[in-house]
């Protein structure tokens, strides 16, 4: 972080993944100082006259490469703004910001990763650094709208060889879909946890981490081993700006990573 | 405190009121002096140049003079030029202008102490840390309160005793002042001869303070607000103050001196050349104030209006300290007369 944390970093397009219709990932590669992050945390991402918006990231640069990724939808206008963005551009970063999944606690359990839609995103860098977790398994449950709206498609082949038990399934099938259809709850009731010995990532729409907790619940895995992303709106990652705050808690800083306990209760919110 | 330790008896002193407004216009020539001007709970914070403009008997201002002076309501964080190699970020110059508030009462005090929670935590602001460091606060005790004032009930006053994180406290004593200098650099500034207070000093300060919990009108209890509130959020009380009296206005969180939220928002310079990054005060009240892409999660008004009565009344896990300071402020500006310790009141019933 520098000493005044609202200067951004530039960072250069090293390279552009279309993923679905409005979903692009971005490669980039930033000039020296950007602390590289943790799977979980989040960059304030913009370009000067047009904003910041928080977005996750998906890819945390690790050994052989510092390119980082975030995997972003065009629905705001600084996300709509970016993705006219090609190749060789530079766009501006502030971070990494927040607390990030709790990896470590993924030691010699099973490692249940649930997401929905673009919630693949934030999980993604926990899945890439899957070798260094020492869980007994690793188990990816991740639900979409449908076969045209699933991102990072061409990464569940190397994923599944990696040893991760990669289930998927879309609200609504068609086109040859091979997969579950339904919606994530459902794969999620489907598996065979022993849940004193499971810990679980969930990121998605609230609505989806609600019910996905609660089919965890139901097989007794206990509230406090289940974490969960909420997403707010933000303008400054610093806890500043208070525009994030959920209960007592500024979700940019005291989060964005919760474990279920901690979020229960508060208005204004699904959990 | 008593006085009785001798290592504080050069900190504290009776002086004069003519000693008292020579000393402050005497730090005009340093500083910026910035005092209570008006009467009753309609007085302002602005700038003076003589002590006469001053009202130490002031009940209360619109504007809280920390978050006004401190926090402006509107400033630009950070500018970028526009250069053939794209946008080159460029700071703003730290304010230097040296200040003194004069005449913060118990509760506005609180509120910059609760401000500085905020922004000199693990992010700590630049512009916000230079004004603060920049600023010498000279607090005042209360000599009369308005019927809109809680400070007693939630910790916050009326007599300050916060003993650190501002400069002088002064208590009007009926024609003397008490003067507690409670920073290294008061005790460097003030350099006048007194009178040492002494034991029924002390006593008469006690008895003053007595005397003024006496004149308060609002009455809730503040503990145990916490179940309440978390069990019963939809709670009549809320809903049909808000569907039925609120207007969205916002009144309550730009009075409020604890109310930090602000927007961040990018102005283009109309010949494109720069670009500036503004921050400003933004509200709870606000519908767009917690909306993302697909959803708001506070669209409705009760919603909003909860967010406010409870970040005030409880979350105290958040700072450590509750989120009001009692100033009253939010009930005297609301133009249909929402009282947050009435919601309170009746959700407690």
């Amino acid at each position: 972080m520098r000493k005044n944390p609202y200067v951004p970093f530039k960072a250069a397009i090293r390279g552009i993944r279309r993923e679905t219709g409005d979903v692009s990932t971005f490669l980039l590669e930033p000039e020296s100082g950007l602390p590289p992050g943790a799977p979980g945390q989040f960059n304030m991402v913009g370009y000067p006259g047009v904003g910041e918006a928080p977005i996750s990231l998906s890819r945390v640069p690790m050994e052989g490469s510092d390119l980082l990724e975030h995997t972003i939808r065009a629905v705001g206008r600084v996300t709509y703004f970016l993705s006219a963005f090609r190749q060789g551009d530079e766009i501006f970063l502030r971070g990494p910001f927040g607390r990030g999944w709790p990896v470590n606690e993924a030691g010699g359990k099973h490692l249940v990763l649930i997401s929905g839609g673009l919630g693949l995103a934030p999980i993604r860098p926990v899945i890439q650094m899957s070798d260094k977790l020492q869980a007994r398994r690793i188990t990816l449950l991740h639900g979409a709208r449908d076969p045209g709206s699933v991102i990072f498609k061409t990464e569940f082949r190397h994923w599944r060889k990696k040893g991760i038990d990669v289930r998927l399934t879309v609200d609504e099938p068609g086109g040859g879909w091979r997969h579950h259809a339904g919606m994530v709850t459902e794969i999620v009731r489907e598996l065979q946890i022993r849940p004193a010995e499971t810990v679980a990532f969930i990121c998605g729409p609230e609505i989806m981490m609600r019910f996905a907790a609660d089919e965890l619940f139901l097989k007794d895995v206990p509230g406090s081993s289940v974490y969960v992303s909420p997403e707010r709106r933000m303008r400054c990652g610093m806890g500043l700006c208070g525009h994030c705050q959920h209960g007592v808690w500024f979700v940019c800083k005291d989060g964005p990573v919760f474990s279920y306990p901690e979020l229960k209760g508060y208005p204004d919110a699904l959990f | 405190m008593n006085g009785e330790n001798t290592s504080q008896k050069n900190y504290e002193i009776l002086i004069s009121r003519q000693q008292l407004a020579s000393w402050v216009e005497g730090l005009r020539e340093n500083f910026q002096l910035i005092g209570p001007v008006g009467v009753k709970d309609e007085a302002e914070f602005r700038e003076v140049f003589s002590f006469d403009e001053i009202n130490p008997g002031y009940r209360s201002t619109m504007l809280p003079p920390g978050k006004t002076f401190l926090l402006k309501p509107e400033e630009e964080i950070l500018s970028f030029d526009i250069t053939p190699e794209g946008p080159v970020a460029k700071e703003p110059p730290l304010p230097h202008q040296k200040r003194v508030l004069f005449g913060v009462h118990a509760c506005d005090t609180h509120a910059i102490l609760y401000l500085d929670k905020v922004f000199l935590g693990a992010f700590p602001d630049p512009l916000y840390r230079a004004r603060r460091e920049n600023t010498l606060i000279i607090s005042l005790n209360c000599r009369a309160v308005t019927e809109f004032c809680f400070c007693h009930l939630v910790g916050a006053g009326p007599f300050l005793k916060a003993q650190s994180g501002y400069d002088v406290l002064l208590t009007d004593m009926d024609g003397e002042f008490l003067v507690e200098l409670k920073s290294e650099r008061a005790r460097k500034l003030f350099r006048i001869e007194g009178r040492p207070p002494e034991e029924k000093d002390w006593k008469r300060k006690e008895e003053m303070e007595l005397e003024l919990l006496k004149s308060f009108s609002k009455d809730f209890r503040a503990d145990g607000l916490r179940e309440v509130f978390l069990s019963r959020p939809d709670h009549p009380a809320l809903r049909e103050t808000a569907e039925g009296r609120c207007l969205s206005c916002a009144n309550c969180v730009m009075v409020c001196p604890t109310c930090f939220c602000h927007d961040i928002y990018d102005e283009t310079r109309v010949s494109r050349t720069g670009i500036k990054r503004m921050r400003r005060w933004d509200a709870c009240q606000d519908y767009s104030f917690a909306r993302v892409h697909g959803g708001n999660f506070r669209q409705e008004r009760q919603a909003r209006l909860r967010q406010f009565v409870f970040h005030k009344l409880d979350y105290e896990g958040q700072f450590g300290v509750k989120g009001t300071v009692g100033c009253g402020r939010c009930i005297r500006w609301c133009p249909t007369g929402i009282d947050l310790t009435e919601i309170a009141k009746e959700m407690m019933k």
